[in-house]
């Protein structure tokens, strides 16, 4: 029987290869034409690979994980003379597919290189030709140094070099304009945060909102001692939530998708000229009670600003209650070591309807946000993320 | 009065023969009448009978018997018909006189003259530069003048210093290039010179290139942009201070010079620069060099495969772009 190659198919514009990562047929298995059999994946989406027409498996020579250029061939079909003959059986002729492929990996690798990504030149990486608004020169960073400058202290300055570059020309009379206005001297913990919040505004962050039923907290707290606050609520019912689900709180790291082995969850304070984000350890295995002391003593230390670095280090996850301030509403930005941030509203009292009276009741409500890393996960993970720490909430007896 | 690049050589030659008596020339066909292959040394036997010598065609005695003189208390200038040859004679002049001075202690005062450089349709035997290579060694002193005044003072200091000098003439500036008068001065060797002053872009070239890379900054100047042009006057020693303060001035760099690519001196101006004043650049410094090929005897090829004013600006304006 003649053999009707399995090829690797051009599964969208600028695709130059794709990963297989299943495959669904063995030799020897009957398979109608257009059948998915082999699942491969591109940085896009997961498709299938059909075969070329009706048939049985002769052999599969494409492995699972590895990455294939379009076109290879990733196995035969054993199909009839009629069907060998309109699909080719004889295997692409070697040397112009080979160019073709080349010829598509090169498109593949230029196009990479207008999207200022890292281009190969005979498959090692190369960085790309720095230019444009985002290269800054050995001499402006070198000034920027001297005056320990960031980019994000920049972003003020209109570029005027090739392709809006910030030339020195700009920064010097940037930094003349400055010498024009008032300033004082920034504190270490000013600076520290700023630091923080830069290094954080490097990544894709998102911000998903609900309101949530605080009566439920509210009255449950009287039935405490010491009497927890409606943020230490939100830090247990997160680390809860957390624990069912740890990997929501993943940081993804180059090709790594990194789990911390502890719910440890950090609490913002503020303190003065800045906030100090203090972490508590094995918040999910922490009672409410115990969360409670633990939090009084760290806010203690906290507004004398006396949080030691490692007290604040390597945290999965943190709350902000802005509530406190009176605030109804915000996009908090999660510390830059970590994917989630909590962020708890006011609670103020609306009319909510319901349908055992059959009228409005008065109800003390509060708006919950959940900003995280978008590159680690996604609005409906969160979305579910956001429901279970509410379920919690409304449910405070589980805390 | 006019004097060109050959004329101040000759003068030179002739000025240190008349004012000392242990200096000597050594070369084939330098004496008689014919005075060289580039008439350098015309009628200089004639002035100065016995001490403008013809030698045998072999480059190896010629340097070897001019290092003997020297340590005899001579200062011999030994002539090259072409810097090509001199590979003859490498072993006399890196391994005997560029050594001998740090086993021994004692100096070698020869000055050998390279006429170097490429002339149309001159191919690869009598073309080369060699600069680079002889830079690479410890010991020499490598001139490369580009001007009437550098190539008569420098031949005269070059005579005058211990070390044994490689005196890099450019064969292309022999006819080409013209002076008023010939200098009572000049600046000490080791001295790069800002040849033209800008604040744009810094070329730094050396011998002939630097005319070239002079026509390309007048180019340049009718568009409002200013480039600054050092002209390095001895490879080696190789002025880095003169070459960052200017790179200072511009933030950028291009390097141009007539060698071949594959190290040498441009890239030498290119290493410091980017290891010692890399906060001072705006972009990454360029060179441009001949081709990494033996040198073309046809014109056309020729002039594709040495730098000239067309690519120099190729790459001065993308360096300026950037």
């Amino acid at each position: 029987m003649p053999q009707v190659p399995i090829i690797m198919p051009q599964l969208g514009e600028s695709i130059a290869e794709a990963t297989v990562v299943d495959v669904k047929v063995k030799s020897g298995e009957e398979v109608a034409a257009d059948q998915e059999i082999i699942d491969v994946e591109t940085n896009k989406a997961v498709m299938g690979v059909t075969t070329p027409c009706k048939g049985k498996i002769d052999k599969i020579t494409a492995r699972v994980k590895e990455t294939y250029p379009v076109g290879t061939v990733l196995g035969y079909v054993e199909a009839s003379e009629e069907d060998a003959a309109r699909f080719g059986k004889k295997p692409p002729a070697q040397p112009r597919d080979q160019v073709e492929v080349e010829s598509r990996r090169a498109a593949a690798t230029e196009m990479k290189r207008d999207g200022a990504r890292a281009s190969t030149i005979g498959g090692l990486p190369v960085p790309v030709a720095a230019k444009g608004a985002g290269f800054l020169s050995p001499r402006v960073r070198a000034r920027m140094t001297e005056l320990q400058l960031t980019s994000a202290d920049l972003a003020g300055i209109l570029g005027t070099g090739a392709g809006n570059r910030v030339t020195i020309k700009d920064l010097e009379n940037f930094l003349s304009n400055i010498d024009k206005q008032k300033s004082t001297e920034a504190s270490a913990i000013r600076a520290g945060v700023a630091d923080a919040m830069r290094r954080s505004w490097s990544r894709p962050l998102a911000t998903i909102g609900s309101s949530v039923n605080l009566d439920p907290v509210l009255q449950d707290r009287q039935s405490r001692d010491p009497k927890p606050g409606p943020a230490l609520y939100a830090v247990r019912a997160l680390a809860l939530a957390l624990a069912e689900n740890p990997s929501a709180a993943a940081k993804l790291i180059g090709g790594r998708v990194v789990q911390s082995n502890s719910i440890d969850v950090g609490v913002a304070v503020e303190a003065e000229d800045g906030i100090m984000v203090p972490i508590i350890r094995a918040a999910d295995k922490t009672s409410l009670v115990d969360l409670t002391t633990k939090y009084n003593e760290l806010v203690g230390l906290a507004r004398q600003r006396r949080i030691s670095p490692d007290m604040q280090a390597g945290g999965i996850a943190a709350v902000s209650n802005f509530g406190t301030f009176g605030v109804e509403w915000g996009t908090p930005i999660p510390l830059p070591d970590q994917t989630l941030l909590l962020g708890l509203g006011v609670g103020k009292k609306v009319p909510s309807w319901s349908e055992e009276k059959n009228g409005f009741t008065p109800k003390t409500e509060a708006q919950i946000t959940l900003s995280f890393d978008h590159r680690s996960l996604d609005g409906g993970r969160a979305g579910r993320l956001l429901k279970r720490v509410i379920e919690f909430l409304e449910n405070p007896s589980k805390l | 009065m006019s004097i060109t690049y050959l004329e101040a050589i000759r003068e030179a030659q002739a000025k240190l023969l008349r004012d000392d008596d242990r200096v000597f020339i050594y070369g084939q066909d330098v004496g008689g009448s014919f005075g060289g292959a580039f008439k350098a040394t015309k009628g200089l036997a004639k002035e100065f009978p016995g001490r403008v010598l013809n030698t045998p065609i072999s480059e190896d005695a010629m340097v070897g018997t001019a290092i003997g003189a020297a340590l005899e208390g001579m200062r011999p200038i030994v002539e090259m018909q072409f810097a090509d040859f001199s590979s003859t004679a490498l072993n006399q002049i890196l391994n005997n006189a560029g050594t001998h001075y740090w086993r021994t202690n004692v100096p070698v005062p020869i000055t050998v003259r390279l006429p170097s450089g490429g002339t149309k349709g001159s191919g690869p035997f009598h073309s080369q530069s060699m600069e680079s290579l002889y830079a690479h060694y410890p010991g020499l002193i490598v001139m490369t003048p580009a001007t009437v005044e550098d190539v008569y003072t420098m031949l005269i200091e070059a005579v005058a210093i211990d070390d044994p000098v490689v005196f890099c003439e450019h064969k292309y500036l022999y006819y080409h290039l013209k002076a008023d008068k010939l200098p009572t001065e000049g600046l000490p060797t080791g001295r790069a010179r800002i040849a033209r002053e800008g604040r744009d872009l810094t070329i730094v070239a050396y011998s002939a290139v630097l005319h070239e890379c002079l026509a390309v900054a007048e180019q340049f100047a009718r568009e409002g942009f200013e480039i600054e042009v050092v002209d390095l006057r001895s490879v080696k020693p190789l002025d880095t201070d003169t070459v960052l303060a200017s790179v200072a001035r511009t933030g950028r760099l291009l390097c141009v010079g007539e060698s071949f690519p594959w190290g040498g001196a441009t890239a030498e101006v290119i290493a410091r620069v980017t290891s010692e004043g890399f906060h001072l650049l705006d972009a990454a410094p360029q060179r441009i060099n001949a081709r990494d090929t033996p040198i073309p005897y046809h014109p056309n090829l020729w002039a594709a495969h040495r730098p000239n004013a067309k690519t120099i600006a190729a790459k001065a304006r993308n360096l300026l772009q950037e």
